[in-house]
């Protein structure tokens, strides 16, 4: 009994001191690691939006259509003058675990770009979704996330027929796609239902 | 010092973790499809395996032998939470492109495996010689099977295109089955060449 007691409060003491010098650590580093995240959000909505200027948190007020699909936040994303669009981040499952990304739709219902932010698939195929030198066009040097750029979001979205898939990657290029059109088709629809739609350039 | 070399050079040859002790094989078929995972996954094992047997060795003392796994646990685990975080906040970049290895490393038998037959019984200095030996054993050969893996499944080395553009990618070799074969061919390799050192070794010996 006294022997047990004396290996548990050994193990008690490591936990402890495990436990608090992990609390430090994070205490010191939770400031940076938020101003590094929210650094590297702004830089991808200014990616997909290079006119942006300022960005409203509206992910209370957009929910995704899909239950395979869910949406973590969701922008405005407005120029000086006007607003330009809303852009999503939208997580989902895909070949190795959860893939994330960023997608932009223009007030033109049309997505205004995608960027990939998240994916865990096979290095050298699925993978290639986020390189910027793997083509699915390659004479006009698009990549897989650059093929949904300018896309209409009333579109099929279907792999092999209007969306070019990753060679031997059809479960990565199938989830990527289906988390593209759930999170387009919602940001379409916020931004009919809201009054940037009147905003909207016509004719398109 | 000549205890010390050797400790050192055993990890890189005669008990090379992958090749001849055969663990953290999981990780090392995962990760080498291409040579810039191969380094990353290769030097974040090292770092963090070379801070968990300084630590267990340091307190292997007062680590009663009947709770010593868990201890290991928290040590390891407790460590490499440590690295993620500060990789995260202020190393962003590197933290984007090693961030899927950092779980690898926790569930990795080979920090398990060391601080348990290494580190728990022997001095600090030792320990940092056998991290040392092990961690760059481990590098070693993930770089060697990725630069195959990578060369020959996508044409490239390190992203950069090296093969001819008429040359059509072998993808076997960058799916699993082209990992086991590869990772076969670095066993023979090494069989070879560790029966090659012991010759030459007993030839000095008997000359």
């Amino acid at each position: 009994m006294k022997g047990n007691s004396r290996l548990g409060f050994i193990l008690a003491i490591f936990a402890a001191v495990g436990c608090g010098s992990l609390a430090v650590v994070q205490a010191i580093t939770a400031p940076a690691i938020a101003m590094q995240s929210q650094k590297a959000l702004d830089e991808s909505l200014k990616e997909l939006f290079p006119d942006a200027t300022s960005f409203e948190d509206i992910s209370s007020s957009i929910t995704s259509s899909s239950p395979a699909v869910k949406f973590e936040e969701a922008y405005m994303v407005k120029s000086a003058m006007a607003p330009l669009g809303v852009a999503i981040k939208a997580s989902g499952s895909s070949y190795g675990g959860t893939a994330k990304l960023l997608v932009g739709v223009g007030l033109a219902r049309s997505i205004a770009g995608v960027k990939v932010l998240e994916l865990s698939d096979t290095a050298g195929l699925g993978m290639n979704a986020t390189s910027d030198s793997y083509y699915v066009d390659k004479t006009n040097k698009i990549t897989f996330p650059g093929q949904f750029k300018d896309k209409f979001i009333t579109d099929s979205f279907e792999v092999k027929k209007d969306v070019v898939a990753i060679t031997a990657a059809t479960i990565t290029s199938r989830s990527l796609t289906a988390i593209v059109k759930a999170a387009s088709e919602a940001g379409a629809a916020w931004i009919e239902s809201s009054a940037m739609a009147g905003a909207a350039p016509e004719g398109k | 010092m000549k205890k010390l070399w050797k400790i050192f050079s055993g990890g890189l040859v005669f008990e090379n973790p992958l090749l001849v002790l055969m663990i953290g094989l999981c990780s090392s078929m995962a990760v080498t499809s291409t040579v810039s995972n191969g380094i990353g996954m290769g030097l974040s094992m090292t770092f963090v395996l070379l801070f968990s047997e300084i630590f267990v060795s340091a307190f292997r003392k007062i680590i009663p032998s009947s709770v010593r796994m868990p201890v290991f646990l928290i040590i390891i685990g407790g460590f490499t939470t440590i690295v993620d975080l500060v990789l995260k906040a202020y190393f962003p970049a590197l933290s984007k492109s090693m961030g899927v290895f950092i779980p690898l490393i926790v569930v990795n038998c080979i920090i398990m495996g060391r601080v348990e037959a290494f580190s728990y019984k022997q001095s600090v200095l030792a320990s940092i010689f056998d991290s040392f030996g092990m961690g760059l054993g481990y590098t070693w050969v993930l770089i060697g099977m990725s630069a195959f893996r990578e060369i020959l499944g996508n044409g490239t080395f390190l992203g950069i295109q090296v093969m001819p553009q008429s040359f059509q990618p072998i993808l076997f070799f960058i799916l699993p089955p082209g990992g086991f074969l590869i990772f076969g061919l670095f066993i023979a390799f090494n069989i070879w060449n560790k029966n090659r050192l012991t010759r030459k070794a007993e030839a000095k010996e008997n000359a």
